[in-house]
């Protein structure tokens, strides 16, 4: 039981009254950030990095403890009362979310997903206690080569198998491991694409790609495309938000469900909860098609309350995998390793050995950020709602504004104004022209880790590139990429050909039974 | 709400999938070759990047170049796939009177998702110049004036419709994040003209 004794150290750290106020600060600011329309929570993540920046590293993390969390529970309120989803993995739990809200419901579907992401990130959050040191312990066995295959997986992952267009989500990811070779090589010294400026010596700083790509970026977006569009009224949740002893004996079963569907996710690069929350939807639609009285498509609570428990559980599974091994899973964990690196703490395998007081203070936090999210979600959920009446010009001239202070304010130049500026723009287009941003950050986060580790690797056979594939690990990771790269065109080509005999057709019925 | 056949290639922020229209021709191929052209772009970047760089000598195989000369080449060839699909999507484009034609025939409209828009170039304008002119001017400003200003502008680019309200509202929470990140958190922010008082 020595996870439970570095735990209960945790605590104690942890548990001081300034830590708990900056947990509480994160939890408010996370979770109004996630409820704002149009921001999501790895854009609460990227905004509110700046500040911790002037914090010490334990104070800091904490704080990103809840806003981490915080921006997920405050996800599914705009799905649920306006229709439209703060962020992809959002989304699954929209369809029956709105329906309930439509039934007059809201007050409940707001509780049901507060409920379903405590539940989800708990479990995570306890599972992790004890999975994380055997993993950290079994990575400590990686070498160059097993890092190069974890990071040609999790790139091969994000920006093929989980995009539909892997043209695009790969020419993201090559923009994104381009930027990150600006900058001093850190194996030779070579100062690379700087073109002599002191400005660029550094690289581009994943803080400032982050959120030029995420906030700015969505900012000119909605400024240019979205807002001209959306039509939205927001339904006002009434009533109290307790769910009844019956809703508590439906729902039960699905939040547990929806939690073992997330966990394995959050330790597989795939691109973070979207896939587990619609696995986890697509289950509780079968089980329920086969009880006597379907609920689905009339507000069924199950359909809110297993999305929102897996994605949460697998964003909680996630901070493992990234403690563990070094290794984001999504865009929100990629700015998590920023925050890191920002107080020159390397995630992975020696980060239990070097900082161990940090990391359990972190996982301890993690506890009670969930038990004070659901304090300040289940009573005040309607409270929050009302964020959502802020003028959306105020919004995101706020958003802006901020933008400029997070990033002057960590590194005091306007050069960097300037990139984010540029890279803003990029955002945009990318956005516009229906790219995946995801693949970008991952390329940006993991370029650096994949480019030492093959010349590493190279390097200490003599430029023999076979020895990439020597090790049973790597060659073990090679082959799952294989099996899954082979899933994903697999079920490409079923997708298409059942879109084609659909379109032939012309027959609505079978593309209402397909989604 | 509409959702694409694969749900996680949408946006990672915002769920809902908007087209931008344009018209067929010259407008078409300017939208399909944009993207082409700034990845080529990049990718032009970093090839002169790789020829003007001075290894050290000391570097062993591979060096410096090695990675940065991967991403270049795969950058070229999605810049070049990317434009090939692109004009092969305009040029599968029905011609607009055509279009018309056959929509007036079946009597039916073209189907409306993904929802089709315009970009509006004035809010783009309003929002990247001012942007621009914040960051070349904050340190002679000061940080309360730029980002009042910046936050104005932002806010005239989203269409709002009360400039004085706005600017209230602007100076107000740049005050604000003066006085919170500069005197409380210690972040510092340039005082500008307002610092000589």
């Amino acid at each position: 039981m020595d996870a439970l004794q570095m735990l209960g150290e945790g605590f104690l750290g942890a548990l001081t009254p300034i830590n708990l106020m900056w947990v509480l600060i994160g939890c408010v600011l996370g979770t109004a950030v996630g409820v704002l329309p149009g921001l999501g929570s790895s854009m609460a993540v990227a905004l509110l990095l700046p500040i911790t920046f002037s914090l010490d590293p334990t104070a800091a993390f904490i704080m990103f403890a809840g806003v981490y969390f915080g921006g997920l529970f405050g996800d599914s309120t705009m799905g649920i009362l306006m229709n439209t989803p703060g962020q992809a993995s959002a989304i699954a739990s929209t369809f029956e979310g709105h329906k309930m809200a439509l039934n007059g419901r809201a007050a409940q579907a707001l509780a049901t997903a507060a409920i379903g992401a405590f539940i989800g990130g708990f479990v995570a959050c306890i599972v992790l206690v004890f999975l994380a040191p055997a993993l950290a312990d079994f990575s400590s066995r990686f070498g160059p080569a097993e890092f190069f295959a974890l990071a040609v997986f999790a790139f091969a992952a994000t920006s093929s198998v989980v995009t539909d267009n892997a043209l695009k989500g790969l020419t993201a990811l090559f923009i994104g491991l381009g930027i990150a070779v600006i900058g001093v090589d850190g194996v030779s010294g070579a100062p690379r694409f700087t073109m002599d400026s002191p400005y660029l010596f550094d690289g581009v700083s994943l803080v400032t790609v982050t959120v030029g790509i995420l906030a700015l970026g969505e900012v000119i977006y909605v400024a240019c495309l979205e807002r001209h569009t959306s039509d939205k009224k927001m339904l006002r949740p009434k009533g109290r938000p307790w769910l009844s002893r019956k809703d508590l004996r439906e729902a039960t079963p699905a939040w547990l469900r929806g939690t073992a569907i997330g966990l394995p996710f959050g330790v597989i690069p795939a691109g973070g909860s979207e896939i587990p929350t619609f696995l986890a939807y697509g289950l509780e639609k079968r089980l329920d098609a086969r009880r006597p009285h379907p609920q689905f498509g009339k507000g069924a609570i199950r359909g809110l309350a297993a999305p929102e428990a897996a994605g949460n559980s697998t964003t909680g599974m996630a901070m493992g995998a990234l403690l563990a091994l070094g290794l984001p899973i999504s865009a929100t964990a990629a700015i998590m390793l920023a925050a890191f690196r920002q107080y020159g703490l390397q995630p992975g395998p020696l980060l239990f050995d070097r900082a161990p007081d940090l990391v359990w203070a972190l996982l301890a936090s993690f506890f009670i950020a969930m038990v004070v999210l659901l304090i300040l979600n289940l009573p005040f959920a309607m409270l929050w709602a009302k964020l959502l009446l802020i003028p959306r010009p105020y919004l995101f001239a706020g958003i802006t504004v901020f933008c400029a202070l997070g990033i002057y304010a960590t590194s005091g130049s306007l050069v960097d104004l300037l990139i984010l500026l540029g890279i803003g723009v990029l955002g945009f287009l990318l956005r516009a022209l229906d790219f995946p941003l995801a693949p970008l950050i991952i390329g940006m986060v993991l370029g650096p880790l994949a480019e030492t580790s093959l010349r590493d690797a190279a390097m200490s056979a003599n430029g023999d590139f076979s020895i990439l594939v020597h090790s049973p690990i790597s060659i073990g990771l090679y082959v799952v990429l294989a099996v899954v790269l082979a899933f994903a065109i697999r079920g490409r080509i079923v997708a298409r050909s059942r879109a084609r005999a659909t379109a032939s057709s012309g027959d609505r019925a079978t593309e209402a039974a397909v989604r | 709400m509409t959702f694409p056949p694969n749900p996680t290639s949408a946006s990672a922020v915002v769920g809902d999938r908007l087209r931008i229209v344009s018209r067929p021709g010259i407008a078409a191929l300017l939208k399909a070759l944009t993207m082409p052209v700034v990845v080529a772009a990049f990718a032009t970047y970093l090839l002169v990047g790789i020829f003007t760089m001075r290894v050290p000598s000391s570097a062993d195989f591979p060096g410096p170049q090695f990675f940065p000369a991967i991403i270049t080449v795969g950058l070229f060839a999605f810049a070049i796939a990317l434009a090939v699909a692109g004009v092969r999507e305009v040029r599968s484009l029905p011609d607009p009177h055509v279009a018309e034609l056959l929509a007036a025939e079946s009597g039916e409209e073209a189907p409306a998702e993904p929802r089709a828009v315009r970009i509006d170039v004035r809010s783009f304008l309003w929002i990247i110049v001012s942007f621009f002119a914040f960051a070349l001017l904050l340190d002679v400003l000061g940080w309360v004036i730029a980002a009042g200003l910046l936050f104005w502008c932002v806010a005239r680019g989203f269409g709002s419709a009360k400039p004085l309200a706005s600017l209230v509202v602007g100076l107000t929470m740049s005050s604000l994040a003066y006085i919170g990140f500069d005197m409380v958190l210690g972040l510092p922010l340039p005082s500008g003209i307002l610092g000589g008082f």
